[in-house]
Parts: structure tokens; C-alpha cells; sequence
């Protein structure tokens, strides 16, 4: 499958990547809106670590057996056997945390989802939730920072 | 083929007049995380021997720790099924679902596994997979009361509502507080109590141990918990348990306590604790210690009969200890490996022991906990703790010849999958940018940068340096 990968050579932590995921998992598309007045607030899946020394985009590595997938309690996690994309349904999701405290690299978040908590994480958008694309945290870098390039398999769910 | 219409908990029972098959290539005892998990996997590696899930619990398989959520309204018996819609016909598995289904029997010699409805099934590989039942120590007056369930399936949670909605409607024709009273103040026992205060005015939760959440918090984090609990109209009273319940035919209507006391209650919920399902696997001849004795690939001293789950009895990675985990993630883990070697997958794992890694969450709460959490002061362990009271926060972690070896973590969820992978790893934390500081804001970049390279380019594409240029 096709991954993001961070490159902190190029990374300046200037966070469009952030804004970029924000928005487009906004119901309005539009950054300003999604920033300031959208309910409930749009969440950004991809985080930005470090400083201006050093910085990296980090997002799920969609794990070829992901760790979030087999703590799930409520079936929401779910790797697509096909794309290998790791997404949650929110709709089941229940809010308990167990994917926080089993992802390696700290890429899920429980956070409210209007009015009920669910997890959120990269859902490798492309052209829309889960499907084949150039997800827009990897769009809108302006750095090639973030690289979008087929993988060569992980072993584990590192 | 499958009985199964689809993997919602409706219609998941078999049709009349179905008769259950004589023969599986793979026989799976358990239809919950570990059964469905190794069905999957055997479907991988095998695309046509034939697969049997067979459950006394007649719904498709659901996410049992969902129960409480249920209760509370944050979820449905519409979404709490664990596996998409027609899971078990997408992969051919022959769900025998229903309180005919119980094993009861096996004889390993033989291959063959007899049920409570009276069917018998030859099996070429049979897992193991029933899961836990809830242990109730004897408590006088306690058995054969109609107002008393226990919290572990989809039925004891409607019984419990039900309960709960009797004692409402009584307490409000007397013009009183309805009042359940809960047995044990571990995991189970705190969700139910959770669950059921939306449901009737106050709840008392008995704990024989001197703190709630024995097993995995400490004397302080537990503390800070049972207040917030009463917040919830929640009365936790550790180190008090009843000694005798008191009551009227089958109806229980208060219990004597431990401390002498009294106290009168609608309904109880026993959650005392939970021991492997495994009678009828012992009685066969298979190994048991504090669970079912498994070699790495998760065979149990019998031939051909494996076991995943909570009925395994595990070595604790980090203490040694042996005993059951009996935690969802660690479910899934060996089912995945008991049906990898089941269907005698190439490169199959072993299985090699695991820690306890539990998130839950309390109304706003959330405590997730991994490892040790209590050290022993012989042990070497050092331990630092980060209080902020504003937030209501209160982090601990353990820290054991230079890793870490456990946490708690209450209200301070943030990337504590870091922490645990850590834990797995034992990895120095010396290496870490910050060393021990940085475990309060756990990230990626305290990572040397070689080990971070690797941690987040798994799969990076050789032809592509690290500037993403083509070589």
C-alpha cells in the first residue's frame, strides 16, 4: 500500500499539514471556518512534533497489523483487508481509549465529536475518507516534507 | 453454511430444524475477540477446510466490554456487533449459536467435542476460546435470588436494566431513592456501577481490598477515583464486603456488611471476579494452573486443542508472574496466533508472553494503566509521579533498571501508547532526548534519531534516501 511518509530533513514545523487535515475533514471546507466557528470542531489527525530546530509530521502508519485495530473493544478499528487503510467508525466507537494506549506512535485521539467522544485518526484521505489519493496533509506541504510513495511492507505492528 | 444472517445481535441464532454438522476441520469453543479472531486467521491461511464457531450466547459476536456503554445509551445493540455484517457467511464459518452449544465434553483421543444440546462434533483442530465466567466466592443468602446478576454479557446487562427499571418504579411508588449495591470494585464491577447510576438514584460498591480497582491502581490514583465517583452518586466503600445477604424468598432486599453494618438495596450486581471457563477442558485431561498451560503455539497439553483468550494462562512479561489476562487486546493477539498455527500457517508467531495493558473511562474520566503499578520496595523500582489538580490529573510511571515498567495514567490519555510501547521494548530511557522528562509529553522525537527513523519509515521505500530522493 501507498504510506505518508515524514522526512524531517525538509520538515520547518510550519504546520500547513495541520490546517490541510483539519480542513478537509471539516464539513465546510474552508480552513478559516473550520478554525473558528465550525461545531464540532473539525480535528486534525496529523501533529506536528519538535520545534523550529527540528520538527516531523506525524500520522498513523496504517500498520499492517495495527495495534489500535486488536485493542479495539468495539469492532470501530478496522484495517481494510483490501486498501489496508486503518480506519475508525465512529458511529460504533464508543470513546474508551484502548487505541490510545496501544498506538506505538501516539497517532489516535479520543476527543468529542459533538457531543459524544470518539477516536480520530489519519484515515489516508485522498479524494475522500479511506480511498486511493494524495491525502491533503501531503498536498498542502509546501516542503515535500511529507511524501506519499508506495511501501515495501512492514514486517510489524511497530 | 452459516446460520448467521448478519453480525448485528438480532437474528443470530440458528433456524429450526438446523442440524449442526458432525465433522470441522476447525472447531472454535467461543464466539467472542479470540474465536472470531482465529476463525480469520485460519480463513487466511486455509481458504477451504472447514470452520465451526459454536456458543451457548445466542448473538453474533459483540464487543462484551461494550455493555456498560450499551446501557448508558453511547452505544446500541444495533453497533455493538464486532464484525461487519455477514462476517460469519463472507468467510463460510458454520456459527452454532445458542444455549445448546455449550461444550460440555471433550475427548481429545477421540477428536471430538459434545454440547449441552446434546450434539457431538469430530474436529480435526479444536481452539478453546470460552472466555471467563464470574467467580463469586460464597456469600451467604446469596445464591438463588431473582434481583441479583453478574455484568458480563449482552443478557446480564438487559437483566440488569431491567432490575434497575423495577427498582426505579418501586422506590418512586414509596417515595424513596432506588438503591443497587455492586460486589466488587474491580473493572467490571466500577463499569457496572457507572452504567447503572444513570439508571437508579445511588449505588454502593462493596470492595473486600483496601482500595477500588485493586489490580491495576494505587493507594493515591484510587483515591482521587472514588471521589470522583461519588460526584456520580457512586459510593465506593473499600476494605467492606458483604458478609450475608439479606432478603425474602428469592428477593434480596439489603446485606449484612463486613464491617457490621446494614444496608438495604433493590438489586444486587455480583462482580466479585472472574476465573477461565475451562471445567470441561480440565476434565479431559488438559494441564491447568491459574489458566490453561499452552506452549507458544498456544497448544494446551492435548493434542490438537489449542486455546487464546482469557482461558490462557500467560507469563507476565515484566514480573513473571502466570495467570490469566483477561483483557480484549490480548484476545485478539492469540487468536490471531493459536489460529495461525491451527491451520499450520508458514512463519506462524509464538506467542511470548504479554503484560496488562487497561484503558477505561468513568463519565469524563480516563485511566489507563499498563505494566506494574505497584512495585514492592524490593524491587529496585524507582517511581515518579506528576499531580496536577486542575486538571484532575495524576500520572505515574514506573521506572525499572533504566525502563520503564509501568504506568498509571488518570486524565492524561495523550500518546500513552508511547509509554507502552516503551514498556515492551525495554527500551533504555536513557537513550530518550530528556531522558525521564520526556515521559510526561511522550513523542516521537525524543527518540535517537536512528531508532526514530525506524519507528516511523516501517515499509520506507529502499530507492528513496532520507531527503525522499531517488538514490
Amino acid at each position: 500500500m501507498k504510506r505518508i511518509y515524514a522526512l524531517e530533513a525538509w520538515c520547518v514545523g510550519c504546520k500547513r499539514c495541520e490546517v490541510a487535515c483539519k480542513t478537509f475533514h471539516s464539513r465546510s471546507k474552508d480552513a478559516v471556518t473550520a478554525f473558528l466557528h465550525e461545531q464540532p470542531t473539525p480535528r486534525a489527525r496529523v501533529r506536528v512534533e519538535g520545534d523550529l530546530m527540528l520538527s516531523a509530521a506525524v500520522n498513523c502508519r496504517h500498520c499492517d497489523e495495527p495495534k489500535c485495530v486488536e485493542g479495539c473493544i468495539s469492532g470501530a478499528m478496522r484495517k481494510d483487508p483490501v486498501t489496508g487503510v486503518v480506519t475508525c467508525d465512529q458511529s460504533k466507537c464508543v470513546g474508551c481509549r484502548t487505541c490510545m494506549s496501544m498506538c506505538p506512535y501516539g497517532c489516535v485521539s479520543v476527543q468529542d465529536a459533538g457531543g459524544r467522544l470518539a477516536a480520530f485518526k489519519c484515515d489516508l484521505c485522498g479524494d475522500g475518507a479511506g480511498t486511493a489519493g494524495e491525502p491533503s496533509c501531503v498536498a498542502a506541504c509546501p516542503n515535500r516534507a511529507l511524501i506519499y510513495v508506495e511501501s515495501e511492507g512492514c514486517e510489524d505492528g511497530r | 453454511m452459516a446460520a448467521e444472517k448478519n453480525a448485528s445481535t438480532r437474528g443470530a441464532t440458528t433456524r429450526p430444524g438446523f442440524e449442526a454438522p458432525g465433522f470441522a476441520d476447525y472447531l472454535i469453543l467461543g464466539n467472542s475477540a479470540a474465536g472470531v479472531t482465529a476463525a480469520e486467521r485460519i480463513r487466511q491461511a486455509d481458504p477451504n477446510g472447514s470452520i465451526v464457531i459454536a456458543s451457548p450466547e445466542p448473538h453474533a459476536a459483540y464487543g462484551r466490554p461494550l455493555i456498560s456503554y450499551l446501557i448508558e445509551g453511547k452505544t446500541s445493540e444495533e453497533r455493538i456487533g464486532y464484525k461487519n455484517a455477514r462476517f460469519y457467511e463472507r468467510l463460510g464459518v458454520t456459527a452454532l449459536l445458542g444455549p445448546g452449544f455449550d461444550a460440555v465434553s471433550l475427548d481429545a483421543a477421540a477428536h471430538e467435542c459434545a454440547f449441552s444440546g446434546g450434539a457431538r462434533i469430530r474436529y480435526g483442530k479444536c481452539l478453546v476460546a470460552t472466555g471467563s465466567v464470574p467467580f463469586t466466592p460464597p456469600i451467604e443468602g446469596l445464591a438463588g435470588r431473582a434481583n441479583v446478576c453478574t455484568f458480563m454479557t449482552l443478557d446480564d446487562a438487559r437483566c440488569a436494566c431491567r432490575l434497575a427499571a423495577q427498582a426505579r418504579e418501586r422506590a418512586a411508588a414509596e417515595g424513596r431513592e432506588s438503591h443497587a449495591v455492586v460486589i466488587g470494585a474491580g473493572l467490571i464491577g466500577l463499569k457496572a456501577a457507572e452504567a447503572l447510576s444513570s439508571k437508579v438514584d445511588r449505588i454502593t460498591v462493596l470492595e473486600l481490598a483496601g482500595r477500588i480497582l485493586p489490580a491495576v491502581l494505587d493507594d493515591e490514583a484510587a483515591a482521587l477515583l472514588q471521589r470522583y465517583l461519588a460526584d456520580h452518586r457512586i459510593e465506593c466503600r473499600p476494605g467492606v464486603s458483604a458478609q450475608q445477604v439479606l432478603g425474602e424468598g428469592d428477593e434480596a432486599t439489603g446485606a449484612l456488611l463486613t464491617d457490621g453494618s446494614r444496608i438495604d438495596c433493590d438489586f444486587i450486581v455480583a462482580a466479585v471476579g472472574v476465573r477461565p471457563n475451562t471445567g470441561f477442558v480440565v476434565e479431559a485431561g488438559a494441564e491447568q494452573g491459574r489458566g490453561l498451560v499452552c506452549g507458544p503455539d498456544l497448544q494446551t497439553s492435548l493434542p490438537d486443542v489449542y486455546a487464546a483468550g482469557d482461558v490462557v494462562q500467560v507469563r507476565d512479561a515484566l514480573d513473571g508472574s502466570l495467570r490469566p489476562l483477561a483483557l480484549w487486546p490480548n484476545a485478539v493477539a492469540q487468536g490471531r496466533i493459536a489460529g495461525a498455527h491451527m491451520a499450520g500457517a508458514a512463519n506462524a508467531p509464538t506467542f511470548e508472553g504479554s503484560f496488562a495493558v487497561n484503558a477505561v473511562d468513568f463519565f469524563d474520566a480516563s485511566l489507563l494503566t499498563a505494566g506494574i503499578i505497584n512495585p514492592s520496595e524490593d524491587s529496585g523500582c524507582e517511581v515518579r509521579v506528576q499531580r496536577d489538580e486542575e486538571a484532575g490529573s495524576y500520572a505515574k510511571l514506573v521506572v525499572r533498571n533504566g525502563a520503564l515498567a509501568g504506568y498509571i495514567l488518570l486524565n492524561r490519555p495523550e500518546r500513552a501508547g508511547v509509554l507502552t510501547s516503551l514498556i515492551a521494548s525495554g527500551a533504555p530511557l536513557s537513550q530518550l532526548q530528556g531522558g525521564l522528562e520526556a515521559l510526561a509529553e511522550p513523542c516521537n522525537l525524543d527518540f535517537p534519531v536512528e531508532e526514530r527513523w525506524t519507528r516511523l519509515h516501517c515499509g520506507y521505500p529502499a530507492g528513496l534516501d532520507r531527503r525522499g530522493w531517488k538514490r
